[in-house]
């Protein structure tokens, strides 16, 4: 076993870990996140995605011991209770979404994305959208949706120029 | 699944890394974007008993000289690919990158951890053979270099010997006159590919005075095809007889089909994408003159 601090969330707490926990698993059983969903558990579907000192990554291909004194984020930061950032809104408005299994992992790949292209002004092609979601499977919208959520979530911010996170 | 166990060590700078890998021999495995070896692992196919975590290491950096091109091992895809002397020198390296796995995929993966892991249909080990790249390796016993064509020894098996460790990749940069692209086909954007295609053409006025091309999805390491690159030379760029190159790679090759792609077809697939890298690649070199 490893002793390890992590901040998740914005909460420190140390636990003693064996090396090869994943920190999807850690997330989900020692912290109590189970917004953090793991598909595949080999890096090919995306739904386990969080932030690691924000930037995205895969829970599934990190060992939590790899994330000592990192900062971690998981869906349940965003948005608050209600889900009101307006991804998170724009996947519901747009039909981004039909079981959720994957929509945690989405939205985690997705913020920054959303927030590059909010802070420059620009609504990115349908293809540049595809490509930045090219790591995150969905079994049910076939992504239309999801596109439409995305170009209405940065469009919003754009027109209204806050972020509700 | 969920991996073995394993011990987990932090590296905290290349002696200590090599110290450590030698220690552990055959047990010992370096980790650094985990993109490969960690579904590896989860999928058990990998077993190390040790982990040594090089992810603190100076190996980060992207250095020019008027010959080379060293890339440190730890330089993430995306930070690389987003380098413009990339796209200016060595653009079939630059295409490349964009095949690998997805965008947080490259944002973690390393290319050193991509070429020590060799998978057979990857792009940057096509890519390093295509470039006459070498590997820089750091052990106790020093410092070594291994062409590209040495150091992929079949699916997954480098020639690093345990306690080794690829700390850097030396691309040398070709004549100014030069172009390249790089072509690949899988099932979906991000998949392992069926078959990819590489060129890299040096040229005087509008004549080719040297190629490179290599393939991955043929063999269990990626191959380059001498006497088909023969056949390029003093051949023109707007009339390069890619067809005919292509149809001599086709000849050439005998892949293996799979439960995704006859051998047939991969076969023709190998045709169709060197015409296309080899048009491509000329496309450029016109647009550059």
């Amino acid at each position: 076993m490893t002793d390890i601090t992590l901040e998740v969330n914005g909460t420190e707490k140390s636990l003693a870990v064996e090396p090869r926990r994943l920190l999807a698993d850690v997330l989900r059983h020692e912290f109590g996140l189970s917004g953090v969903h793991i598909g595949c558990a080999h890096g090919a579907c995306g739904c386990c995605t969080v932030h690691i000192d924000g930037v995205p990554k895969l829970s599934c291909l990190t060992f939590a011991v790899q994330c000592e004194g990192k900062a971690i984020a998981t869906v349940e930061s965003v948005g608050g209770p209600n889900a009101e950032h307006a991804l998170q809104q724009a996947f519901k408005s747009e039909h981004g979404l039909q079981c959720g299994y994957c929509t945690p992992g989405f939205v985690m790949a997705l913020i920054p994305f959303v927030e590059a292209m909010t802070s420059q002004r620009r609504m990115p092609e349908d293809d540049e959208i595809r490509e930045a979601m090219s790591g995150n499977i969905c079994r049910c919208t076939g992504y239309h949706g999801i596109v439409a959520a995305v170009r209405k979530a940065i469009g919003d911010q754009i027109a209204g120029g806050s972020n509700r996170s | 699944m969920r991996p073995a166990s394993f011990e987990y060590h932090k590296a905290v700078d290349i002696e200590d890394a090599v110290r450590l890998l030698a220690e552990f021999g055959e047990e010992g495995r370096p980790i650094a974007g985990g993109q490969s070896l960690v579904p590896m692992m989860n999928l058990r196919l990998a077993r190390p008993g040790h982990l040594v975590d090089i992810n603190a290491l100076p190996m980060t950096d992207i250095e020019f000289d008027d010959r080379t091109m060293r890339i440190g091992a730890l330089v993430r895809h995306e930070e690389y690919g987003r380098d413009p002397r990339i796209g200016k020198h060595f653009p079939a390296l630059l295409d490349a990158v964009h095949w690998i796995g997805h965008p947080t995929i490259r944002r973690h993966g390393s290319i050193g951890g991509s070429l020590s892991h060799a998978d057979p249909t990857a792009e940057l080990p096509a890519a390093a053979i295509l470039y006459d790249a070498s590997m820089v390796v750091r052990s106790l016993g020093g410092e070594r270099r291994i062409a590209a064509v040495d150091f992929f020894e079949s699916a997954y098996v480098t020639t690093l010997e345990p306690g080794e460790l690829l700390v850097a990749v030396e691309f040398p940069i070709p004549p100014r006159s030069s172009a390249g692209s790089f072509m690949e086909i899988g099932e979906r954007v991000g998949d392992f590919a069926i078959a990819s295609v590489g060129a890299h053409l040096e040229f005087e006025q509008a004549t080719i005075t040297r190629a490179a091309l290599v393939c991955c999805g043929a063999d269990l390491v990626a191959i380059r095809a001498p006497e088909i690159e023969a056949f390029l030379v003093g051949k023109t760029l707007d009339a390069p007889q890619a067809v005919e190159v292509g149809r001599r790679f086709a000849a050439m090759v005998d892949p293996s089909g799979d439960h995704i792609a006859s051998a047939d077809y991969k076969r023709a697939l190998i045709g169709e994408l060197t015409r296309r890298a080899v048009e491509a690649a000329c496309a450029r070199a016109i647009e550059s003159k």
